[in-house]
């Protein structure tokens, strides 16, 4: 496009697309000089590839799919909702109608979060990119929805309102890790609940590869190892709802120039709060998921493919066996093997040693969450 | 503020925040709790049996003399009935060993045990110095690291013993899984985690001679954090020399313990936790504890035996390991996406090593591996590794020929001419032919027993 600012990236200067032999070279993709055009059809490309379940041929006419997309308005998302936008009129042109319908989903965490997107975001995108239902569920509604998973059947009426509960639920956690682990739990379990309700057939998550790796490490950091491949991998989830990764072959590298790319450029709808600086690993703030966010940005920059190698590696791990009668976690909603709930019971604890007896968990939660919730604390329910 | 009282005993004082759960402890109920968790680790996965000679891999450092010192104890005190011997290698790191090894010796005299020390040397022919000198310091941890399993392995054999322990402690477990997370093996992600290693099924090959095939590993520090070993050790005025080696670590491994050591920052549990996931993905590894070696699948595992490197050194980077798997995966995307990798495979080579062909040539890299493993595309589970011994000096292996006998073939391979003269100087020991393998390996500590011959000789 002679005229146009294109963001160019220095290491691709003077040389020839790759793929196309005409243009010049905006950029390196993996050893690869492309220019604009061939890189954007390399990303929808690769993210396209990843619904091929989706496509027309393999839908009804009178019976739509419906897909769920969470919505957080950082880049990741809305490029999966570009590229889907994009892949649904392609479809609509060609046969006429698609293969599937999107509902966009954002949680709104404002309350209980500081840096959380502003929901108006969602009316930009609304109208950017429309035919598509839009829907905002603010956070407390996750003790709302008749969780489909949870163990507690006897739910008593509690007149405070749900929004106090959950505030003071969140205020009771230890740490920064805790607060961050337990509002994307409880972000998910709420996406759950709401895609089960409005019959979607699936999640469609934007993680990328490098978001994938991060996720691979950070979960085994925070003792949740055991639920990894439900958290990473496609396909069927314990809550009863699969779950997508379109984005899982393109580095979060690649969707953010992406975004500059594409016209006009995705960064007037994706929210990107202020840099926060370095992560210090001493701030009491900082959380598992900063210093693991920080780590493969900083791999990501010389090394993509052992990026991508780990998400690969980590999707290789079956996962574990359980039946529908299986004990859950009453937080993520996780099967926990033979009902072996908290910390306690394994290898690696010797509280036995010091008189504190198993049993005392009040609440049935996994390893993971027992981590992030104090013993003693009640869940709202 | 009032000072707080130890939250065990609540009389004395506390003086020790307990680094794995913050707890203020004590001095005494922080030993008396350090123990008490050793002893229950090493009684509810059973380590121990009446009558059992354990050989302790001591090598002066915090780790091995605090475990030496708690079994003691622990012996003693519950009495597990168990015979302790200390075993310490000497890998040949001037500067390194030579003051770490006299600590081992004071060792023995403190706590009344039995030492042996074996050198690299002696086993391979090679002192690690040498090996720098041969290899540069890039890779050399991988060479240190399959020297040492084999030779504590063959060091317990040597001396009639079946089970050796060593100091493993929970940073360097959890360290071990991040690692071979980010280098994409989860067959030894798995073997790693488990706090006892054996392998019971192999059968010693020669009658008259325990096999060191069948030695029994464990790690009794497993769940003990690094920091309060350190605590331990302070607070019992333990002996212990306190360096670490002088060559640095791989760029994973350096990587994972600076990834650790921020997370322990972050959360005090965060290692224990990264443990308990490693134990729990363990079990999710498809095929069990085993799978393809290197180069399939498009993940890469850069060395064959357990614990590449050393892991007794900070967070250095090199890099160099990092990039060269950084190009050896993108290679192998390329050639993916070109169709190239079945086109190889479905080429119809004859496998390099026919199994009736006496000489068994060495399979280094990924194109020897990509040759006989089926084609890429049809590969849908792991191809199962079978455990078997290396043709040349019978240590378990899952390949024909083990790690380290590759690794010294590669080092002898490039030794100076002389060695080879060696056979031209003994024309009676009728050239060691490639073809005997058994005493490959013995031959190579003839050779420079005859080049220390040939030195005299020249110096006279």
């Amino acid at each position: 496009m002679p005229g146009k600012h294109v963001p160019q990236d220095a290491a691709a200067a003077g040389q020839l697309c790759r793929r196309c032999r005409t243009s010049e070279a905006s950029l390196v993709v993996r050893t690869e000089p492309l220019c604009r055009d061939c890189f954007i059809r390399y990303v929808s490309t690769k993210a396209v590839k990843r619904m091929e379940s989706f496509r027309v041929r393999h839908s009804t006419p009178d019976q739509t799919r419906k897909l769920l997309l969470p919505m957080s308005f950082g880049v990741s998302s809305v490029t999966l909702l570009h590229i889907l936008d994009y892949q649904l009129k392609n479809q609509t042109a060609k046969t006429g109608r698609t293969g599937f319908q999107l509902l966009v989903v954002h949680i709104d965490t404002s309350a209980v979060e500081k840096n959380a997107p502003d929901p108006s975001f969602m009316s930009k995108l609304q109208a950017r990119f429309k035919d598509h239902s839009y829907a905002t569920v603010p956070l407390k509604d996750v003790f709302e929805t008749p969780s489909s998973y949870s163990n507690d059947q006897n739910i008593e009426v509690d007149p405070t309102p749900t929004s106090d509960q959950l505030s003071t639920f969140l205020a009771t956690l230890p740490s920064a890790t805790a607060l961050a682990d337990v509002l994307s739990t409880l972000r998910t379990r709420l996406l759950v609940a709401y895609a089960r309700q409005h019959g979607c057939e699936a999640i469609l998550w934007g993680d990328s590869t490098t978001r994938l790796a991060e996720k691979t490490l950070s979960e085994t950091a925070k003792g949740r190892g055991f639920a990894l491949p439900w958290s990473i991998a496609d396909g069927q989830t314990p809550a009863g709802i699969p779950s997508n990764y379109p984005l899982r072959d393109l580095l979060k590298k690649e969707l953010t120039s992406h975004a500059n790319f594409v016209n006009p450029p995705l960064t007037e709808v994706v929210y990107a709060p202020e840099p926060t600086g370095p992560v210090s690993t001493s701030s009491k703030t900082t959380t598992i998921d900063d210093l693991m966010k920080a780590y493969f940005e900083s791999v990501e920059e010389n090394y993509p493919s052992i990026v991508a190698n780990v998400v690969r590696t980590a999707t290789k791990l079956d996962a574990a066996k359980f039946e529908e009668g299986d004990e859950r976690c009453s937080l993520c909603g996780m099967p926990v093997p033979d009902g072996k709930f908290g910390i306690h019971g394994w290898g690696g604890d010797q509280h036995d040693v010091q008189g504190v007896s198993p049993g005392e968990q009040t609440e049935a939660l996994c390893y993971g969450c027992t981590r992030s919730v104090p013993k003693g604390t009640t869940l709202p329910s | 503020m009032a000072p707080s009282p130890c939250a065990v005993c609540q009389t004395n004082r506390a003086l020790i925040l307990r680094p794995k759960n913050h707890q203020k402890l004590c001095k005494p109920c922080f030993i008396s709790v350090f123990e008490a968790e050793i002893h229950h680790t090493i009684t509810t996965n059973n380590l121990f049996h009446r009558g059992e000679r354990i050989a302790i891999g001591a090598s002066g450092g915090k780790d091995s003399t605090v475990l030496a010192s708690v079994l003691k104890t622990l012996n003693e005190r519950y009495d597990y009935g168990v015979e302790l011997i200390l075993l310490s290698i000497d890998e040949g790191i001037k500067g390194y060993r030579d003051d770490s090894l006299e600590t081992v010796k004071r060792n023995a005299k403190q706590y009344d045990m039995p030492l042996t020390i074996l050198g690299y040397d002696e086993l391979y022919g090679w002192t690690m110095d040498q090996v720098v000198e041969q290899v540069g310091k890039k890779g050399n941890c991988t060479y240190c690291g399959v020297f040492r399993r084999q030779a504590l392995d063959r060091g317990a054999a040597k001396l009639g013993v079946r089970h050796v322990v060593t100091g493993h402690n929970a940073d360097d477990v959890a360290e071990t899984v991040l690692m071979n997370l980010l280098r994409g093996d989860l067959p030894r992600l798995s073997r790693t985690t488990s706090i006892v290693t054996s392998t019971p099924s192999i059968v010693p090959s020669s009658p008259e001679t325990t096999s060191h095939t069948n030695i029994k590993r464990s790690k009794p520090l497993k769940y003990a954090y690094e920091k309060e070993i350190v605590l331990y050790a302070h607070h019992k005025n333990l002996d212990y020399f306190s360096t670490e080696c002088l060559y640095s670590p791989e760029a994973f491994r350096g990587s994972a313990r600076a990834l650790i050591k921020n997370l322990e920052r972050v959360r005090p549990s965060a290692i224990l936790d990264v443990v308990r996931s490693g134990e729990d993905m363990a079990k999710l590894v498809p095929g069990g504890n085993e799978s393809c070696g290197n180069g399939c699948g498009g993940h890469a595992t850069i060395v064959e035996e357990e614990e590449g490197g050393c892991g007794s050194s900070n967070g250095r980077t090199s890099g160099g390991e990092m990039a060269s798997m950084e190009k050896q995966l993108t290679q192998t995307e390329v050639a993916a996406e070109e169709g190239l990798e079945v086109e190889i495979t479905t080429a119809g080579t004859k496998p390099p090593n026919p199994p009736d062909s006496d000489a068994i040539p060495l399979v280094s890299g990924k194109k020897g591996k990509k040759l006989k493993g089926p084609p890429h595309g049809a590969r849908k589970q792991p191809a199962k590794q079978t455990m078997g011994q290396c043709a040349r000096c019978g240590y378990l292996s899952s390949q024909e020929i083990c790690k380290a006998c590759v690794l010294l073939e590669g080092l002898n391979k490039n030794r100076p001419k002389n060695s080879i003269e060696v056979s031209y100087d003994n024309p009676e020991e009728s050239a060691p032919t490639v073809n005997s393998h058994e005493i490959k390996c013995t031959i190579v500590t003839q050779i420079s027993e005859v080049e220390k011959t040939k030195g005299l000789i020249y110096n006279s």
